[in-house]
């Protein structure tokens, strides 16, 4: 019973600070041109909180997963739908990695990968089928898809919070940064749907350990890593572990230890190949803005199931224009990290990309009056201003 | 060869002093005569007119304060930077301590003289700048260490040509189609030359903190006109002619100090739209004028007319570089970097720009934007669409925007006409039959 | 009820009606010469003696034309345009489009159903398109001005006048004579020549039947008939022309006196 009231009460405690900070910054953030981007920047720490909150409410030092550090494994919501037991968490399309502890939630890649082969089996730990899982976590993701679209890598990605910091940096130093040209662009953009599929096949295949008596993988452990070939090469995966290692939360011994071949080729928790990327990454986005959003596979997916044939009709969140209002500037086109086009170059109505991360800026720095606005499920919440307006010299 | 016939000036041939001292002497009596009566109407049509329009007129004499204040600030060392066109990148100018100055021509008179050496169908603007170079009439143009030259069209490149004889013009070239990729590219080098320059020229270096001091003046520029437009959108508390005043005196006018005043003007404004003092009856007909630039003083003509007639009506807003197009649009920067300054200079010029000049697959298809939300936001009931003889590029795109209008239900008329003050006459039949016709709509 | 008269200050005449309601009472015209306001007082008197009325009767007077600052003791003004698309209306039902081609300028307006003006085009830089035109041209040929029109119908073909200006086309025309050219042919391309020039102007305008022609020149069967094959459409012609423009002042000064009375 006293649990229950202190668990309320911090909610509550949480809830409120959430709100103040939220209204600090709509208040005291008089610059129009910085608003939105203090929003959002505050918004991704309270999203990167929430997703691992489990590392800030305990229980820690868990016994049975001692061995991983002082953290609890997670302590994820959604366990469990409609009585049925979904042990692995909600699903979520961002990079809540299934491999860090204390999430709240569970990465839909990871999730897709791992039910997609053999989807037939249960076993002890997963009491609903394969294909129930499998529907639930391809569900959540249309589902979300239509709902927030790219908000989640907008606004909640830890991952993006994490590129979202490097530019930060680079600012402060006064770096400029790089364009990519229009082609490279369109490489990466088309890329990433090939990725995925690419992915996503491998995991299945690979998941059968055998095809036609022919055993693929000897080892099973090996077989057990291969299932999720993408966490191989994730650089969020390294991002997280590493520094949840750093803050003591997991035994970075340990996730060491977990790993195949001379230079730790393949692994649960880490691989070579995890790092590198991660290091490629860092290093580039450092110079060019949100350069992994670019051709994220999960991003992805999100674009495919609400920028698309159908679900572009029915996906709620959008960035509309009013032809006669834009003057063809080109602020927006300039000032959009991802360097999206079409809300420059499409006339009017819906110019939402599938590039797009819905971060905002081009609607913040749009200086004509409602021309750019950003529409929920048919109403105008945010529209572009005059930022003339408001600002104190 | 051309070098060894050419001795001189190569297009404007030589004058005697006394010549050029008279014809300079009358031109100059008439434009000040021409400057104070202007002045004159605008009170006489407005008697409420408020006092902070005083500092307007005051700097709208070029042979007056200004011209005194140029003068010694060039003494004291500063250089003063004259552009003909609006492609040319102001914050550079400040940021290098320099003086940006526009210098269009606006005397009638002067085109007189120029048609001694350009025939009559060039554009009269152009004719009207070099008869104003023959006798040194304009105070700026004189004055000018460097002009910037943006070869728009035709004229404005010949016209260079000209005035290179006198003084180091410095070419821009601005590409036509402004949405291609190499476009952008282009105009950008055009900018890095152009920033050289004046860094050579001034012998300061422009830096990220004056370039950003100066993008940041430029914006409460932006910020003070932004106001002063809105406030025509609503009921008339000021005459259209008084506004385009204010707004054109910001191309020579110390930009500062002209922020401030306009501020002090609309603080005056947004008291009056309370007590509801209005310039002129609220049902007054809301006119747009759209076209080549109305410069000050002698194309006051049309203006005038139009708010003085019988019926009157009311200029509420332009689509001219000469005046709503001014400073309405923004230097938009991201992060406060050099290099992201640059380009969001370089395109603030470029891309905002609705000049016919530009096409692209779409053709100016910014222009029809344009006009159609001005119609819409300030409520205008009919179009004036200015055209002076000789400009090609607007002439023609009236029958696209004439097409337009009428599926807007939009009375257009096209008004037709000169530097001169000779048909007056006739401009007035026809204003005042416009107007008449949307009076009569109203009724309906 | 309501009394009105409409002045038209022309370039070279100036015409007054007076009207009830919608009933012409009565009608002057008089020469401006060198003293035009004296000639605008005395036609008015005239026209009050002819409609047996005197000056306090006259409840609203609206003068229109060129000289409209000349007629001192008008009550309103209106344009040219606004009176011909009036009159035209009043005319005929079925006007959507009125071309006036006076002594010195040529205009074409379009109206809707009541008379109210949409549009209006004007042509005042060129001579060759107005009234002018037939007298120096008359002058030329030394034809009276009255003959010029049916002779032109006589010809089956128009002489060619190259120039495009009514300066030069005075010395075509002479040299024409002297090659013998039929008078008949001479006179049918200058009137082809004007129409020309005023089928242009309307196109400006586009056309809308039904179209009326007034003016002092619409009397002319040989400009009429250049007029009609140039637009190609046919042209309603009131019976008294000259005075379309006065008509039209004529009503709006009483729609005037009307609301006024209100």
């Amino acid at each position: 019973m006293l649990e229950t009231i202190a668990e309320i009460l911090l909610t509550t405690i949480a809830v409120g600070l959430v709100t103040a900070g939220i209204l600090a910054i709509l208040v005291w953030v008089r610059n129009l041109t910085r608003k939105l981007s203090a929003l959002r920047l505050f918004i991704q720490i309270v999203a990167v909180a929430v997703i691992f909150l489990g590392l800030i409410i305990g229980p820690f030092g868990v016994a049975e997963w001692s061995y991983l550090g002082s953290a609890p494994k997670d302590i994820a919501i959604g366990k469990n739908i409609m009585g049925r037991p979904y042990p692995d968490g909600l699903s979520v399309p961002t990079f809540a990695c299934y491999y860090a502890s204390g999430r709240t939630s569970t990465c839909v890649v990871w999730q897709l990968q791992s039910y997609i082969f053999p989807y037939w089996e249960t076993s002890s730990t997963y009491l609903t089928t394969g294909l129930e899982r499998l529907g639930i976590a391809f569900g959540l993701l249309v589902v979300m898809s239509l709902i927030f679209g790219r908000f989640f890598c907008g606004w909640i990605c830890p991952f993006g919070l994490y590129m979202d910091l490097l530019t930060r940096l680079r600012k402060t130093l006064k770096i400029r940064y790089w364009s990519l040209s229009e082609k490279a662009n369109q490489a990466l953009r088309q890329s990433r749907y090939l990725i995925i599929a690419a992915f996503l096949i491998l995991s299945a295949i690979l998941g059968m350990r055998a095809i036609a008596g022919v055993e693929l993988i000897p080892e099973a452990e090996l077989g057990r890593y291969l299932e999720m070939p993408f966490c191989q090469v994730c650089p969020a995966k390294p991002l997280f572990v590493l520094a949840e290692g750093a803050l003591g939360y997991m035994n970075l011994d340990y996730a060491l230890s977990k790993t195949i071949g001379d230079f730790a080729l393949t692994g649960w928790y880490l691989t070579s190949i995890n790092i590198i990327i991660l290091g490629v990454v860092t290093v580039g986005s450092f110079k060019v803005r949100r350069l992994w959003c670019r051709i994220c596979p999960l991003g992805g997916l999100i674009a495919l199931f609400s920028r698309f044939g159908p679900f572009k009709k029915l996906s709620l969140i959008k960035l509309t224009k009013v032809e006669e209002k834009c003057t063809k500037c080109g602020i927006c086109k300039r000032v959009c990290p991802p360097q999206v086009t079409e809300v420059y170059d499409k006339k009017g109505g819906d110019v939402t990309a599938s590039d797009c991360i819905l971060c905002f800026r081009c609607v913040e720095m749009c200086p004509y009056e409602d021309c750019l606005s950003v529409e929920v499920a048919g109403k105008k919440i945010y529209k572009s201003k005059n930022w003339l307006k408001e600002e104190e010299e | 060869m051309a070098s060894e016939i050419e001795k001189g000036s190569r297009y404007i041939p030589e004058m005697s002093k006394s010549e050029i001292e008279e014809l300079g002497n009358s031109i100059k009596t008439s434009s000040i005569k021409v400057m104070e009566q202007n002045i004159e109407k605008m009170k006489k049509t407005w008697p409420n007119r408020p006092e902070a329009m005083e500092y307007f007129d005051e700097i709208s004499n070029f042979f007056g304060r200004r011209e005194k204040e140029i003068r010694e600030q060039k003494e004291a060392g500063k250089k003063l930077i004259g552009y003909s066109c609006m492609f040319a990148p102001i914050e550079f100018i400040l940021a290098a301590d320099a003086i940006p100055v526009r210098v269009g021509s606006g005397w009638y008179d002067a085109a007189k003289l120029g048609d001694r050496i350009m025939p009559v169908e060039v554009c009269p603007v152009i004719r009207s700048t070099v008869g104003a170079k023959m006798v040194s009439l304009s105070p700026y143009l004189e004055l000018s260490d460097a002009i910037i030259s943006p070869l728009t069209c035709d004229g404005r490149t010949k016209l260079s040509e000209i005035l290179s004889d006198f003084k180091p013009i410095w070419y821009m070239t601005p590409p036509r189609v402004k949405d291609d990729p190499q476009s952008l590219s282009l105009w950008k080098e055009e900018m890095q030359v152009i920033k050289g320059k004046i860094e050579e020229l001034t012998g300061n270096k422009i830096t990220k903190d004056n370039l950003r001091s100066s993008i940041e003046k430029m914006q409460q520029a932006t910020k003070a006109f932004r106001r002063l437009q809105d406030l025509r959108k609503g009921p008339p508390v000021i005459t259209g002619r008084d506004a385009m005043l204010v707004n054109q005196t910001s191309l020579w006018d110390n930009i500062e100090r002209w922020t401030q005043k306009t501020n002090e003007l609309c603080d005056e404004l947004e008291k009056r739209v309370e007590q509801k003092d209005y310039a002129c009856p609220p049902d007054t007909s809301r006119v747009m004028v759209t076209g080549t630039p109305m410069l000050w003083p002698d194309s006051w003509k049309v203006p005038n007319l139009i708010e003085e007639s019988n019926p009157k009506g009311l200029l509420v807003v332009d689509e001219q570089c000469s005046g709503d197009r001014i400073l309405y649009d923004p230097v938009g920067v991201d992060e406060w970097t050099m290099s992201d300054m640059f380009d969001a200079v370089s395109e603030r010029y470029l891309m905002a720009s609705t000049c016919p000049c530009f096409t692209s697959e779409q053709g100016n298809e910014d222009r029809v934007n344009w006009i159609m939300n001005r119609i819409k936001e300030y409520k205008v009931d009919g179009v004036i669409y200015y055209v002076v003889r000789g400009c090609i590029l607007y002439a023609m795109e009236y029958a696209r925007i004439k097409r337009i209008l009428d599926q807007m239900g939009i009375p257009v008329y096209y008004l037709d006409t000169e530097y001169t003050r000779e048909d007056v006459g006739q401009m007035k039949t026809r204003i005042e039959a416009f107007l008449e016709m949307l009076e009569a709509r109203i009724d309906i | 009820m309501t009394i009105s008269a409409g002045i038209d200050m022309g370039t070279q005449r100036v015409k007054v009606v007076i009207i009830k309601d919608e009933q012409v009472l009565s009608q002057t015209q008089n020469f401006l010469g060198f003293e035009p306001t004296k000639a605008v007082e005395q036609a008015f008197e005239e026209a009050l003696q002819k409609a047996k009325l005197s000056h306090e009767d006259i409840q609203h007077v609206t003068a229109t034309g060129a000289g409209v600052e000349m007629v001192s003791f008008a009550d309103s003004t209106v344009s040219m345009m606004g009176a011909d698309a009036r009159a035209g209306a009043c005319f005929f039902s079925s006007a959507r489009t009125v071309i006036d081609v006076g002594a010195e300028e040529a205009r074409a307006v379009k109206c809707d159903e009541r008379g109210a003006m949409l549009d209006f085009v004007v042509n005042a830089r060129c001579a060759a398109g107005a009234g002018t035109f037939i007298e120096a041209m008359s002058r030329a040929l030394e034809v009276e001005l009255e003959d010029m029109g049916s002779l032109s119908l006589k010809a089956e073909r128009a002489s060619p006048i190259n120039a495009s200006c009514v300066i030069f086309a005075e010395s075509d025309v002479v040299s024409l004579i002297h090659r013998d050219e039929p008078k008949t042919e001479i006179a049918r391309a200058i009137f082809d020549a004007m129409a020309e020039r005023v089928s242009s102007m309307v196109y400006r305008l586009g056309i809308n039947p039904d179209i009326v022609l007034v003016g002092g020149v619409a009397k002319d069967v040989g400009f009429v008939a250049s007029l009609k094959r140039r637009l190609g459409t046919e042209l309603l012609i009131p019976e008294e022309p000259l005075f379309a423009g006065a008509v039209g002042a004529a009503l709006i000064a009483g729609k005037r006196a009307a609301r006024r009375q209100q």
